[in-house]
C-alpha cells in the first residue's frame, strides 16, 4: 500500500491527509477558496435567516462561525479527550482541523481503491458540497487539568460551569473537554461532518453529550421563534459590526488573557428544557409580561414593531414591561449594562419525550462574550428567579473556549496553545 | 456487517483459481500521456468537476477508450460490452498493485470507478466472470502529483495456508472448549454453585476467544451463545439456550437442578461442533473478514453490556475476543506486511488494549462496563472504536481477488 502517509496520520487519527488531496482534486478549490485573513465579514441582519446562508469562511483570525447567522440545523456535541498526551491532543486537533478545512471547503473524497472501506460515508453523495457547513471548536476547563501539562494555561476565566439557582443539573449532559458545534441548512449535512469528524479521531476522543437544534422559519416575519412561541434574539449585539463584536465577543490583546487566547471568545452552552405543556396552559397576559414582549409581533410590550427599543426610564416602575420581565432584566439597556451585553446563537431542540409522556423540547442555549463574569454572569444572576424559571429548567451545557481561528492552511486549531 | 450466506457464493473469483492460467491476451500498446490540463479521447468534465473517462470493458478490448491519461482524481465509466459479468482491476503494471476495482459490472451496463492517479504506469485488467483475464494497453502518466493507496491483490491461493493454519487452531480451541464446559456440567451436578461460576467464565472465554463473530460457526452460535434477542418470549423463551441462559441462572439464585439440562444441552452442542470441525472447510475469503468484525461484535454486544447476564464479564469477554482477533492477525501476518503500513501499530495497540482491559480484573472479578467511571469507559471505547476502524482495511485488503 502506498501513498497513506503524510501529515496528521497517527495512531488514532485516519486519514486527515487524504483531506488535502480530496480538495486539490475536487475542481471545486477555488470556489472554496479562503481568503488570506479573515475576520468578521459584513453579514446578514442578526436574527434574521438569510435566504441562502452565505458560506462561512475557515480561515481567518476568528472562527467566523461564531458570528455567523444562525443556520437551520444544528449539532452540538461535548466530547472528552482520550488522546494519552500531549502529542497526540496535538494530532488530535490537527487532525480536527483537516477534516473541518475539508468539510467547510467541501471537495472530493479520496478514492482509497482495496486499502479500506470508502474514506466517505457517502451522505451528500460523491462530492461534499463546498459552504454548506461551519464548524465551531472550543476547549473546556477540564482539558486544563494534569493531563496534557496545560496546567495554568486556562484562558483567565474558564472554569467548570457553575450549578446557577434555578439550575437542575445532569452531570451526564454537563462540561467537556472539547465542544464542537456544526451548523449547516440540512439535517443530512450536520450528520455527514458529525460521522466524519468522529470517524477519524475514534482514539482521541470520544462523545460525552450531544444535543441537536434547529432554527425555526420566520413566523411569519422577523425573528424566529422559540418552543414558547415567542421571537427570540431580536435585541442581539450587531454581529455584523466588528468595533461591536471586538468590544463584547472576541478577546483582544492587553485583557489579561494568556497570548495563545487572543481571538478567542467564551462560549457558553446551557441546555434549557422548556416546560412546554405546563406554558401553554398560561393566559396570554401571563406569558407577555414574563418576557416583556408581545408574542404575536415581538414588539416591547410598550412599542408597537419588533424592532422598537423599549424606553425603561419612562415606565419606572414597570406598569407596561414588568421589571422582573425577561428582557428588561436581561438587557436593562443603560450605560452601566451595554457591556454585558453578548451574543446569543441559540436553537430549538426537541429531544423526543421524557418518561413520563412530556415532551423533550426547550432551548440550546449558546452565547459568546469576551469576559464570562462581566457578561453571561452578570445577567444569570440578575435573571435568578425571573417568572419564567417555573416554565424552564437548565439541566446541562458548559463553559468552553471558542479557539482562536485556523489562520491559514498550516495553521490548526490550539497550535498556538500547545506548542 | 454481517456477510450472510456461505461466502464462495459471493463472487465468482474462486471459480478462476483452478485454472491455472497466465494472463490471459494482453494488449501490448502503450500509450504516452502528459499531465492535466490536456483534454481529449473519450474523457470529458462532468457536473462532479471531475474528467470522466468511458472505457470499455470485455475480453477484446480491455481499457478501450482511454486514450488520454491525466493524473489527479478522476472517473472511469466502465461498460461492459461483453455477454458476461466482470470486475475490472486498475493497477500497476509493474507491481501488480491496485488503485481501485469495480465488482460485479452485468453485461451491458456501465459503472463508475473513482480513482487518484498520478506520475506513473497503469492498466485495466478486465475478469469476466466465466472468461481468462484480460489486461489492457499500459498507460503511462508522465507528471502530476502522488497517486491514491494502493495495495497487491490478494488471491484465494494466498490465503488457504494461513485460513486452513486457524482452523487447525479453532480445532485445539474447541477441544479446551468441551473439557471446560464439561467442567461446568460436573460442578452444577455435584450443586456447586460457586464452582459452577467459575467454569462458566473459563468456558465462556473459551468459547468467545475462538472470535464467533457473525456466523462462523453457524447455527451452533445462536444455542450456545445467543440472547433471547428475536426469540417470540425474548429472554423467557425455550429456544434461549446457552452460555447466557445458564448464565442468568447462576448469577439470579436459581438452584443447580435447574440448570442441568441447560448444561447437559450446551455440552452437547459444543461436543457436535468440535466434532464436526474437521469435516467444515472456512472459507479463505472469510479470515479478513474475522479479522475485522470480532471486535465488531465486541463494540456492539460486549462494551454495551448488551450480553451481560449477570456475570458482569463482559470485559473478560473483550480480553478474550482480542485474542481471538490476534489469532487472525497472526497467520494474516505474513500476507499484511507488505500491504498494511499500520500493522505494527496495529499490533501494538492490540497489547495496549489486552494489557488496559486485565486492569479491570480484580481477583476471578472483572469490572462491568457500567461500573467504570467515565473516563475508563471512554478510553475502553476509544481504543477499540481505533481498532475497528483500523481492522476494517485489513477486511478490504483481505477479500480473495482474481488475478488470473
Amino acid at each position: 500500500m502506498t501513498g497513506m502517509d503524510g501529515v496528521g496520520r497517527r495512531g488514532f487519527l485516519r486519514g486527515a491527509a487524504l483531506a488535502g488531496a480530496g480538495l486539490a482534486a475536487g475542481g471545486t478549490a477555488s470556489a472554496a477558496a479562503p481568503p488570506a485573513t479573515g475576520g468578521p465579514v459584513t453579514l446578514p441582519v442578526p436574527g434574521l435567516l438569510p435566504d441562502s446562508a452565505l458560506p462561512v469562511p475557515f480561515h481567518g483570525t476568528h472562527q467566523a462561525s461564531v458570528t455567523a447567522p444562525p443556520r437551520r440545523v444544528t449539532a452540538f456535541t461535548a466530547f472528552d479527550v482520550t488522546a494519552e498526551n500531549r502529542r497526540e491532543l496535538a494530532d488530535l486537533l490537527r487532525t480536527v482541523t483537516a477534516r473541518a478545512r475539508f468539510l467547510t471547503g467541501g471537495g472530493q473524497p479520496a478514492p482509497v481503491g482495496i486499502t479500506g472501506p470508502p474514506a466517505d460515508s457517502g451522505l451528500l453523495g460523491p462530492q461534499v458540497p463546498a459552504g454548506a457547513l461551519s464548524v465551531t471548536v472550543g476547549v473546556g476547563a477540564a482539558l486544563f487539568d494534569d493531563r496534557f501539562g496545560l496546567h495554568g494555561r486556562a484562558p483567565r476565566r474558564l472554569t467548570a460551569m457553575p450549578s446557577f439557582p434555578d439550575d437542575d443539573l445532569r452531570p451526564e449532559w454537563c462540561h467537556g473537554d472539547l465542544s464542537l458545534q456544526l451548523c449547516a441548512d440540512d439535517t443530512d449535512t450536520v450528520l455527514h461532518a458529525l460521522r466524519d469528524l468522529a470517524r477519524h479521531t475514534r482514539g482521541g476522543m470520544q462523545v460525552r453529550w450531544r444535543l441537536d437544534g434547529f432554527t425555526s422559519p420566520p413566523r411569519p416575519s422577523g425573528t424566529p421563534r422559540n418552543l414558547l412561541g415567542f421571537k427570540d434574539g431580536t435585541a442581539n449585539p450587531d454581529a455584523g459590526s466588528a468595533r461591536e463584536m471586538d468590544r463584547l465577543v472576541w478577546v483582544g490583546r492587553g485583557a489579561g488573557e494568556p497570548d495563545w487566547a487572543v481571538g478567542g471568545s467564551y462560549q457558553v452552552v446551557r441546555l434549557i428544557r422548556m416546560l412546554v405543556e405546563f406554558w401553554d396552559r398560561v393566559s396570554l397576559t401571563e406569558q407577555e409580561r414574563m418576557f416583556g414582549r408581545a408574542r404575536e409581533t415581538g414588539a416591547p410590550l410598550d412599542g408597537d414593531a419588533e424592532h422598537d427599543i423599549p424606553h425603561y426610564p419612562a415606565d419606572p416602575k414597570g406598569d407596561v414591561i414588568p421589571l422582573d420581565s425577561h428582557i428588561r432584566l436581561a438587557n436593562p439597556r443603560t450605560a452601566d449594562t451595554a457591556g454585558q451585553r453578548l451574543l446569543r446563537r441559540a436553537y430549538n431542540y426537541d429531544n423526543g419525550t421524557d418518561g413520563n409522556g412530556n415532551l423533550d423540547m426547550g432551548l440550546l442555549f449558546c452565547c459568546y462574550q469576551q469576559d464570562l463574569a462581566r457578561q453571561f454572569e452578570t445577567v444569570q444572576r440578575r435573571l435568578a428567579g425571573e417568572p419564567l424559571t417555573d416554565y424552564i429548567k437548565p439541566f446541562g451545557g458548559g463553559y468552553f473556549y471558542a479557539l482562536p481561528g485556523v489562520r491559514e492552511e498550516s495553521d490548526w486549531f490550539g497550535r498556538a496553545l500547545l506548542t | 456487517m454481517p456477510r450472510s450466506g456461505p461466502a464462495w457464493l459471493r463472487s465468482a473469483r474462486a471459480r478462476g483459481i483452478g485454472g491455472a492460467l497466465l494472463a490471459g491476451g494482453v494488449l501490448a500498446t502503450v500509450i504516452l500521456a502528459g499531465g492535466p490540463g490536456d483534454a481529449a479521447g473519450g474523457t470529458r468534465t462532468d457536473a462532479d468537476g471531475l474528467p470522466h473517462t468511458a472505457v470499455e470493458v470485455s475480453s477484446s478490448g480491455c481499457g478501450r477508450g482511454w486514450t488520454h491519461a491525466r493524473s489527479g482524481t478522476q472517473v472511469f465509466e466502465l461498460h461492459n460490452t461483453s455477454s458476461a459479468a466482470a470486475e475490472v482491476y486498475l493497477k500497476s503494471p509493474r507491481t501488480g498493485e491496485v488503485y481501485g476495482e469495480t465488482e460485479g459490472i452485468g453485461p451491458g451496463t456501465t459503472r463508475r470507478l473513482r480513482v487518484t492517479l498520478g506520475r506513473g504506469a497503469y492498466v485495466f485488467m478486465c475478469l469476466p466472470d466465466d472468461a481468462d483475464a484480460v489486461t489492457g494497453p499500459t498507460v503511462r502518466i508522465g507528471g502530476g502529483g502522488r497517486p491514491g493507496p494502493a495495495a497487491a491483490p490478494l488471491t484465494q491461493h494466498d490465503l488457504i495456508p494461513p485460513a486452513l493454519e486457524y482452523q487447525k487452531w479453532v480445532a485445539g480451541g474447541l477441544d479446551g472448549l468441551v473439557g471446560r464446559t464439561g467442567t461446568l456440567r460436573d460442578a452444577l451436578d455435584r450443586g456447586d454453585l460457586a464452582g459452577a461460576r467459575e467454569a462458566w467464565l473459563s468456558a465462556h472465554l473459551a468459547y468467545e476467544r475462538l472470535g464467533a463473530a457473525y456466523g462462523t460457526f453457524g447455527d451452533a452460535d445462536q444455542k450456545i451463545n445467543g440472547t433471547g434477542a428475536g426469540l417470540p418470549r425474548g429472554d423467557r423463551d425455550p429456544g434461549f439456550t446457552g452460555f447466557h441462559r445458564i448464565e442468568y441462572g447462576l448469577w439470579h439464585g436459581a438452584p443447580a437442578a435447574s440448570l442441568h439440562a441447560p448444561a447437559g444441552a450446551l455440552l452437547a452442542t459444543v461436543r457436535t461442533l468440535r466434532d464436526d470441525w474437521a469435516q467444515e472447510r472456512m472459507d479463505p475469503a472469510d479470515l479478513g473478514l474475522r479479522a475485522h468484525e470480532i471486535l465488531e461484535n465486541t463494540v456492539e454486544f460486549e462494551l454495551t453490556g448488551r450480553t451481560d447476564y449477570g456475570s458482569g464479564s463482559n470485559l473478560a469477554t473483550a480480553r478474550a475476543n482480542i485474542d481471538g482477533t490476534r489469532a487472525v492477525l497472526s497467520r494474516l501476518h505474513p500476507l499484511l506486511v507488505s500491504r498494511y503500513p499500520g500493522l505494527r501499530k496495529l499490533d501494538d495497540d492490540l497489547d495496549r488494549t489486552r494489557r488496559l482491559l486485565d486492569g479491570f480484573r480484580h481477583g476471578g472479578r472483572w469490572t462491568p462496563p457500567d461500573r467504570l467511571d467515565r473516563a475508563r469507559r471512554e478510553q475502553v471505547n476509544a481504543v477499540f472504536g481505533d481498532l475497528v476502524e483500523r481492522l476494517a482495511s485489513v477486511a478490504t485488503l483481505c477479500d480473495a481477488r482474481r488475478t488470473v
